[in-house]
Parts: C-alpha cells; sequence; structure tokens
C-alpha cells in the first residue's frame, strides 16, 4: 500500500487558501450578507431583518447619546459584583466541603438539593423578597456564580494526589501551609473551570435579571426599552453588545488562565 | 528519655547524630477481615553517618520500614528510635526521596526545595542561598526556574534529592529512588548519590531491587524475606568507597546476595512464589 501512494501526496482533500485567523470571520461575513439580502427583499422583511446601514446608525446613536456605554457599565457592575461575591463564597463552601467530611456530610444534602432548583424558579420569590431593583439582581447573579465554584471547587480538593500530600507531611507543613500550598494551587485547574463556568453564567444571569427585574440601567432593561418602542435596531444593537462583550471576558479570561497554568505540561 | 537509648549504643566518629535504632518492629494491615503481618520482629541498628541498603523481593515490606522510620505511618509494634528520641511523626530531621520523583508541578525547581524550608526562620536572602547551594550540589544550577514537567526522569529525581537534603536531615531515606530510571540515568546517580552521601556524611538508608546498586552504596546490605517481611541476613561490604564494581569481592557478594534472593532454597522460593501470587497484600504494603 505505502509503495502505491506517493509519501508527499495527501489524499484529495480540497483546500482553502486562506489564512487560519482569518477562517473564523468566514461564517459571520456570510451571515451578515444573507440579512442585508434579506432586508432588501421587501418592506415587511425589512422589519424583522433590520438594514445594516439601520443598525449602523442605531449603534452610533446610543454610542453617542451614552446610553449604550452607561446601560453596559451597569451590567458589567451588576455581574462583576456578584461574580465575586457569589464567586468567593462558592470557593469557601466548595473548599469546606471539599476538605471537612463533616462539612460534607452535613451541608452536602442541602447543597445538592438546593442546586436543583433552576436560577428562574428562584426569580419570584427574591423578588417578593427584595423587591425589582440592583440588589434582586445581584442576587441572581451571585446564586448563578455559586454553584459552579461550590462543585468545581470541591471536585478540584478531592482529586488532589495522595502523593503530594505525603510529601508536605514528611516536610512537616502545617493544615494552613498545606491548603495554601498545596491543595489550592493543585485544585487550580478545576477551580478555574469553575470560574469560566461562572463568568460565563454571571453575565448571561445578569442579562435575565435586567430583563426580569426592570427597574434600573443595564443592557437588558434598554433592550426591553427599546422592544417597547418597537426599535428593532436598537435591540439588535444590544443583543451584539451582549455577544461581543461575553465573547471579550471569555477571551480574556482563557489568556490569564493560560498564562497563570503555564506550570501544565502543553497538551 | 535518655535511658531509651539502646544498650549496644555505638557512637561513630563520623558524625555525632544520625543514630537509628529499630527494635521489635512489627506491622500488620487488615486484609479481607484477617490481619496479613507485613513486618515481623525487625531489629536494626545504624550507625550515624552509614550507608545501609536493604534489598529483598517484591512484598517483603521494605518501603514500609522506610515510611514507619519517616513518620507517615505511626500503627506499628516495636520502636523506632533517632538518636534516642522515640519517633512519633514527620520532622524536618529525617528526608525522603521516593521512585516518583513528586515535585510539585506547579512550582519551579528552586519553590519545590525552598518549600522544604517553610517551616525555618531563614531570612529570604539566607533561604535562597541553601537552595541554590542545594541546587548546585546535585548539578541543577541553571535549571532553577525550570518546572518539572520540563525536566528529564534523572533531573526530576536529581531535584527531589536536593529538596529532601535541603534542611540537613540527620537520616536520609531513599526508597528505590533510581527505580524508575534508564540505566545509563541509574548509574550516573548512584555515582552522584555516593558523592553526597561522601560530602554529606549523614545516615542514609536506600530500599532498592538492585543488588549491585545496594552493594556499591552500602556499608551494610541488609537482605529482607518475605510473608512475613523479616531479615535474612545482614551482609558486611568490606570494601573502600568509591567502589570498584569489577572487583572479586564484590562479585562474590552479590552472588552470595542473589542466591539468598532466589536460590534461597525450598523456602525462599515458596516465600516468593508467595510473594508473587498475592499482588493485594504487596499494593496495601507500598500504600
Amino acid at each position: 500500500m505505502a509503495l502505491l501512494t506517493p509519501v508527499d501526496e495527501k489524499p484529495g482533500r480540497p483546500r482553502f487558501l486562506l489564512p487560519r485567523r482569518l477562517k473564523g470571520w468566514v461564517l459571520p461575513l456570510a451571515l451578515l450578507l444573507v440579512w442585508e439580502v434579506l432586508s432588501r427583499r421587501s418592506h415587511a422583511y425589512a422589519l424583522a431583518f433590520v438594514p445594516l446601514e439601520q443598525i449602523a446608525a442605531s449603534l452610533l446613536e446610543v454610542l453617542r447619546s451614552g446610553e449604550l456605554f452607561n446601560n453596559l457599565l451597569a451590567s458589567l457592575g451588576t455581574a462583576s459584583s456578584g461574580l465575586l461575591i457569589g464567586g468567593t463564597l462558592g470557593l469557601s463552601l466548595g473548599s469546606l466541603m471539599g476538605l471537612s467530611r463533616l462539612a460534607d456530610r452535613l451541608v452536602g444534602p442541602v447543597f445538592h438539593t438546593v442546586r436543583q432548583v433552576p436560577l428562574l424558579g428562584w426569580i419570584p420569590l427574591i423578588g417578593l423578597w427584595f423587591g425589582n431593583g440592583s440588589l434582586a439582581k445581584t442576587l441572581v447573579v451571585c446564586l448563578a456564580s455559586f454553584y459552579p465554584m461550590v462543585l468545581n471547587t470541591y471536585e478540584g480538593l478531592r482529586n488532589v494526589e495522595k502523593n503530594h500530600l505525603e510529601v508536605a507531611q514528611v516536610l512537616a507543613a502545617s493544615r494552613w501551609q498545606t491548603y495554601r500550598h498545596i491543595l489550592i494551587p493543585s485544585a487550580l485547574p478545576f477551580i478555574f473551570t469553575g470560574i469560566f463556568h461562572a463568568l460565563a453564567f454571571s453575565w448571561i444571569s445578569t442579562i435575565g435579571s435586567e430583563l426580569l427585574f426592570t427597574a434600573g440601567p443595564g443592557l437588558g432593561s434598554l433592550m426591553q426599552t427599546a422592544q417597547m418602542a418597537a426599535r428593532m435596531d436598537i435591540v439588535i444593537v444590544c443583543v451584539a453588545s451582549i455577544g461581543v462583550t461575553g465573547l471579550l471576558m471569555n477571551v480574556s479570561f482563557t489568556r490569564f488562565s493560560r498564562r497563570l497554568l503555564r506550570w501544565r505540561p502543553t497538551r | 528519655m535518655s535511658n531509651l537509648i539502646h544498650p549496644d549504643f555505638n557512637r561513630s566518629a563520623k558524625s555525632a547524630s544520625g543514630e537509628l535504632g529499630i527494635q521489635a518492629l512489627s506491622k500488620q494491615y487488615p486484609l479481607e477481615g484477617k490481619s496479613l503481618k507485613v513486618l515481623d520482629n525487625i531489629n536494626l541498628d545504624i550507625l550515624p553517618g552509614e550507608f545501609v541498603s536493604i534489598v529483598g523481593p517484591s512484598g517483603c515490606g521494605k518501603s514500609t520500614i522506610l515510611r514507619l522510620v519517616v513518620g507517615l505511618d505511626a500503627d506499628y509494634q516495636g520502636r523506632i528510635v533517632l538518636d534516642g528520641k522515640p519517633i512519633t511523626s514527620t520532622s524536618t530531621d529525617r528526608g525522603i526521596v521516593f521512585q516518583d520523583h513528586r515535585l510539585f508541578p506547579w512550582m519551579t525547581v528552586e519553590d519545590n526545595i525552598g518549600f522544604a524550608l517553610i517551616n525555618t526562620t531563614l531570612q529570604p536572602a539566607e533561604k535562597h542561598d541553601i537552595v541554590a547551594r542545594n541546587i548546585a550540589r546535585v548539578n541543577l544550577t541553571g535549571f532553577e526556574k525550570a518546572y518539572p514537567h520540563q525536566l528529564s526522569g534523572g533531573m526530576a529525581q536529581r531535584a527531589a534529592i536536593a529538596r529532601a537534603l535541603v534542611n540537613e536531615p540527620k537520616i536520609l531515606l531513599l526508597d528505590e529512588p533510581l527505580g524508575a530510571l534508564d540505566a545509563l540515568t541509574r548509574l550516573y546517580l548512584q555515582a552522584e548519590l555516593q558523592r553526597i552521601w561522601i560530602e554529606h556524611r549523614s545516615t542514609m538508608i536506600m530500599v532498592t531491587h538492585d543488588v549491585e546498586e545496594a552493594l556499591f552504596l552500602g556499608d551494610r546490605v541488609v537482605v529482607m524475606q518475605s510473608n512475613p517481611g523479616r531479615v535474612k541476613r545482614v551482609v558486611d561490604v568490606p570494601l573502600e568507597h568509591p567502589r570498584d564494581r569489577a572487583s572479586p569481592v564484590f562479585h562474590r557478594l552479590k552472588d552470595e546476595i542473589l542466591a539468598d534472593l532466589i536460590g534461597g532454597g525450598a523456602e525462599g522460593h515458596a516465600a516468593q512464589a508467595e510473594a508473587y501470587r498475592r499482588p493485594r497484600a504487596e499494593a496495601g504494603a507500598g500504600r
């Protein structure tokens, strides 16, 4: 077989002569093109598929008025405070459950039961208790980032190598030293997965809670106002901004974690 | 506490501390509801500055002895006494090197070795000097900032040796430290270990499967047998360090010990066959 096939000729697969980095742009540009074509079909179509030109104009409008920036800032504020509080609490509870069997037995069943209630299921209760302002929103985001942090921290601490703990014991490290220098770094890949999920959930739940608790600024509120005013163009600007912001958060965190976990062998 | 010192206390002129006494040491593990004896009445007196090798078939409990001496397991009968003090837990006056290097993958070579000094009151600058000196001692200068996954097996094991030495332990325990390395690296590291031992002159105990390695490094070679693990024979090696592997005495001793281990009569065969038939007991003993 090998004798029949020349070595330097791969079996006929068409090769696209595009630099790797540009390939990611192909699909979005194609979608934009389809969008534009649809918007030009008729007046009725143009209501659903707002022409790109009009969207660009609205983007400039909300940029100039500061509406986009202010609402984006409010959303980021909700997301980050929720992530910070929920994530820290999650890290603490996950550590406690991962390190102490007693805590695991006491808190574990309650945690795993409460976790089954979907986030949307808490909305009525939170609304009744805390109104529909920023406290309620932050609370939803806290919950959203809390669960993945607990689960991943717990899993990470449970997966620490016994061999490494023995070394710490041989070197007579204290419990705190072992936690700080062995357990946490060794669980870090898991914890980062937790943060990664928490980050995504916090952004999603921020927008979700802004749509449900409409008091105060936020991209969700802006979007809802635009919807009521039948401003499809602004709705689309909002959707795009939400997507792009999420993507940027995702990419920058991936970069950051790769740098912090550089001790891992590259796969 | 001083009345705990063993009667045939025999202080060497080489160094003042690092004398280990093991008296009537026994240990068992529970296995399938029964108790399995892994060590039975081990008696061993190791002089300060002495290098003792322990060889024996799989499952004879040789690694278990080191785990007990280092203090990772306090569940045993008998006595283990270092410089007159019974061993109750781990302490930096005893160092150990395992077969797998067990470096922390998230720390650089330098940080791994420095971590062993975590409970000292040294200034950062002093700490840095000590770490640098120990890195030089195992010939790893230039690799301070490397992560373990960037090192070869031999280099990682040298870093592990430096980590065990950095506290200047009275006694260094070596649990098949070269067992996972290729033949050439092994020979090289045997010579390195010898050099370090001659410079350092602390007591060292090495568990190994390799009779030649045991003879090359050891002042004495303890030959063990299994089921239950006990000392079969202690062989004195009357040769000057560094040793010539080609010398007739070296060869004669090697043949003798190998005969002890493999061709040791019907009883030896039975014991070894038993050891291979019971891999679960081995897994328990090596825990």
